[in-house]
């Protein structure tokens, strides 16, 4: 029984420390594979500001309500050890105080799973049979990190702590990604080249304005015609 | 096999023995929470709500210092909220100011909703302070022994009592 233990013992520490060596070589080889992301277009298409309040309540306060257009290539971010790539547009704006103050908001998000990792993501059914057979004998499928939205609706609007936000001037949105390896380090994205992974370039639109309150009725006609995509 | 125990000089050096190895996986521990200025440097994601990245029994590594920027939209943080004692590992979504007093809304990625409602009453943003580490590396699955620790709590007590008694009974 002694013995037994021993060996025991030293089986399941080789496995491990072999486990460990191997997860490393795989993390590091992350730094191997060329990264070329790049954005063509991200500019917003449709501005808004209504009143709301988030309860029945709370306090009135102004939401902006921002569609935007954008056209990008993350398909380089995808390699055997990519699990998902989360690509999340921000809207960032100086505050009214400081210059230096910044306010930043998520609008916009989207998982890309990697189709080693569909099985563990939230699709619908029909959307798991599309991404199924796009990807049916692929370990990578690149063709994911393709996005190409026309006046994409926001999935966030944006609200400032003071209830402010209209006629915000110099915003700007911002693409981001974030790559969730399957095992290593999780990296985002670069304002600086680095090694073989290159900055991401245009990922800023140009600054603009939000518009002042809309009124009731005609904002109620615009959020009806709105439809999710 | 029990001569250790008819030997007290050789049961004493294996008694130390155990006691050194639990003093260094503490130290371990400890130093790396000093390096990474976080009171719990590794942890274990006990919920589905950041999947389909972070699953039950994922570890992730965390990082605590702001050395070159501050803590920003898009990082995913573990936080505490006031109060309650359980760490949670969002994203955050939303940032109004800079330094400690910069507002920060959370959100899980598998989360219909933002955090709001899992904040204290009276609480509508977390502050820096409430953040104990930002997650910078994943090691799938490893920490899911833990769960199985925590939610059977026999198994606890069996794996000490036979970490006890092999270390107890070993020879050098």
């Amino acid at each position: 029984m002694y013995s037994s233990v021993v060996r025991l013992q030293n089986t399941f520490g080789f496995f491990t420390t072999v486990a460990f060596v191997v997860a490393a070589f795989v993390s590091l080889s992350d730094f191997l594979s060329p990264r070329t992301p790049t954005v063509n277009l991200l500019k917003p298409t449709s501005l808004q500001v209504v009143n709301g309040r988030p309860h029945y309540y709370s306090p009135v306060q102004q939401y902006g309500i921002i569609k935007f257009s954008l056209d990008a290539d993350l398909s380089s971010l995808f390699t055997w050890n990519t699990k998902q790539v989360f690509v999340y547009i921000t809207a960032e704006w100086p505050s009214l105080d400081s210059q230096n103050n910044t306010n930043q908001a998520v609008i916009w998000d989207k998982i890309i799973t990697a189709p080693s990792s569909d099985h563990l993501a939230k699709y619908g059914p029909i959307e798991r049979k599309k991404l199924k057979k796009a990807a049916v004998g692929k370990p990578i499928d690149p063709s994911r990190g393709k996005l190409v939205l026309k006046n994409q609706r926001y999935k966030y609007q944006i609200t400032h702590p003071s209830g402010k936000i209209a006629s915000q001037e110099d915003i700007v949105l911002k693409l981001h990604y974030n790559v969730q390896p399957w095992v290593g380090l999780l990296t985002w994205n670069q304002e600086q080249t680095w090694g073989k992974w290159e900055a991401l370039k245009g990922a800023t639109s140009k600054k603009f304005k939000l518009p002042a309150v809309k009124k009731k009725d005609e904002g109620k006609k615009t959020t009806k015609s709105n439809s999710r995509a | 096999m029990l001569s250790a125990l008819g030997n007290p000089r050789q049961a004493a050096a294996q008694i130390m023995n155990f006691g050194l190895i639990l003093s260094t996986a503490f130290m371990m521990w400890k130093g790396l929470s000093v390096i990474t200025d976080s009171p719990s440097p590794i942890v274990v994601v006990l919920s589905g709500s950041m999947e389909p990245a972070f699953q039950r029994g994922d570890l992730l590594l965390l990082w605590n210092r702001n050395f070159l920027e501050e803590t920003a939209v898009g990082e995913i943080v573990v936080y505490n909220v006031q109060g309650k004692d359980i760490p949670i590992v969002h994203r955050i979504v939303r940032k109004f100011g800079t330094g400690d007093k910069a507002k920060l809304l959370t959100k899980g990625d598998n989360n219909n909703a933002d955090d709001t409602e899992l904040y204290a009453a009276g609480q509508d943003y977390l502050n820096r302070k409430d953040i104990i580490g930002s997650v910078v590396g994943y090691i799938p699955f490893v920490g899911y022994v833990t769960i199985m620790l925590s939610e059977h709590p026999w198994m606890k007590t069996v794996m000490l009592g036979i970490m006890g008694l092999v270390v107890v009974l070993q020879r050098e």
